[in-house]
């Protein structure tokens, strides 16, 4: 090679030594900088959780009477409710700011005590604030044993539509599985 | 008897321990009087100079002052409420109950905290209305208003965050409620517009990340516990430094 060669300016294509170096520290310095992110970001979400089972056994269908159980309020935060077609279950979290209503079998409504936001026996919404119907967990019978199995975070909420009786949803459209077990 | 404090003072004052903490001298010549500021890092916080008519009692009512006044007190206060307090869900409560009745001046401490954090909202919302009926948010402080409108946020936070930890039925009610409005925040909340589409769950979206969990749990309480008395308290540092750094810049506004 002769000494013109040598001192000849690089061709465009190539890269010189210092833009290699460049790349690979700033390339580096994003990379790591991203990586950690990522990584701070995921160390947030926890992967195991030490809460009530999301996924559980409620009994058998027949152990539900018709209308409205509230007997599982308290400990997993559900209404059971029964009607001549088949089963459901709505989550009692008031879709307005998450409180808890209440069910009240004389007037066949759930009422929220804290801003007035009133439900009807299939979640539409007939006053008060709440945004939303009631949600309705997933239900689905396990062949092992006959035994209802409710997921509390697979959850319906269709698009309600504004009628002159409140927000509301149509019953047929809704009573579909995994959301509702036929009359059984 | 003068000569001989007179002495005395000199040999104190001349003393490699003396000068080692006061580096100036007193403070009765201009240069002095700037070390006084440069030297002593709480002075530093203000400007070297000060103009006569922003010093005016009025024109401020040292709302900002009060407000780090607070900050300074809940800080003192929290540490003294973190000897008793253990975040967890079957103690919590009972905490507050010996803060409140059993321990030596823990009610004192507990109250001075709580009303110190009402007084601290309710000053920075006094201090941004001044700020603002005074047009001082105005080139070149408009920055210095951005950094504000942030404490406010960390202040809210700090309020919210606190407001969990006794961990009584207000406490679950209120965090139940807030964080439910962070569950219908746009795109990062599960029923919020765009939330499902952007393949938010009930156990991945905002809400989950702030709880610790889908519900209310012993998770949250941890959190808002490390989040109210490390993480926001250390952001709010932050940016009461450059806070300050920025009203050290552009002087106190006054009167025109």
């Amino acid at each position: 090679m002769s000494s013109e060669d040598k001192n000849k300016p690089n061709k465009s294509s190539e890269m010189s030594r210092r833009k290699f170096f460049n790349l690979i520290g700033w390339g580096g310095l994003l990379a790591s900088v991203g990586g950690s992110a990522v990584g701070t970001y995921k160390f947030m979400f926890p992967t195991v959780l030490y809460e009530p089972p999301t996924v559980f056994k409620i009994g058998k269908a027949a152990d539900f009477g018709m209308g409205v159980d509230e007997r599982l309020k308290k400990e997993r935060q559900i209404w059971v409710v029964k009607n001549d077609r088949g089963l459901y279950v709505l989550i009692a979290i008031c879709r307005h700011l998450g409180c808890t209503p209440n069910w009240f079998p004389d007037q066949q409504r759930f009422r929220c005590p804290c801003h007035g936001s009133i439900y009807d026996i299939y979640g539409n919404v007939r006053g008060g604030p709440a945004p939303r119907t009631l949600w309705r967990a997933a239900v689905s019978i396990d062949a092992a044993d006959n035994q209802i199995s409710v997921n509390f975070l697979n959850r319906q909420d269709p698009d309600p539509e504004s009628t002159a009786e409140g927000l509301t949803v149509e019953e047929p459209p809704r009573e579909t599985a995994p959301y509702f077990v036929k009359s059984a | 008897m003068a000569d001989w404090m007179e002495n005395l003072k000199n040999k104190i004052v001349e003393t490699q321990v003396w000068k080692s903490i006061f580096r100036h001298g007193y403070p009765d010549t201009d240069t002095n009087r700037a070390l006084v500021m440069f030297s002593n890092v709480l002075l530093h916080l203000h400007p070297v100079k000060v103009r006569k008519s922003a010093l005016r009692i009025r024109y401020t009512w040292c709302l900002g002052g009060l407000t780090f006044f607070m900050f300074i007190l809940l800080t003192i206060t929290g540490v003294f409420l973190m000897f008793y307090y253990v975040p967890d869900t079957r103690s919590a409560y009972q905490n507050i109950k010996d803060l409140q009745y059993a321990i030596y001046f823990g009610n004192l401490m507990r109250d001075l905290h709580r009303w110190g954090a009402h007084a601290m909202v309710f000053l920075v919302w006094l201090h941004m209305t001044r700020v603002f009926l005074t047009s001082s948010y105005k080139p070149p402080r408009e920055f210095n208003w951005v950094v504000g409108v942030l404490l406010l946020v960390l202040t809210l936070l700090l309020s919210w965050t606190g407001y969990l930890l006794p961990w009584d039925q207000l406490a679950l009610w209120a965090v139940t409620v807030g964080s439910k409005m962070a569950e219908a925040s746009p795109l990062i909340g599960y029923s919020g517009p765009f939330g499902r589409e952007m393949g938010m769950r009930v156990d991945n979206d905002i809400r989950f990340m702030l709880l610790g969990g889908t519900v209310v749990g012993q998770s949250t309480l941890l959190r808002f516990y490390v989040l109210h008395c490390v993480g926001l308290p250390l952001l709010a540092t932050v940016f009461l430094a450059v806070h300050f750094w920025r009203i050290r810049k552009d002087g106190f506004s006054g009167p025109l």
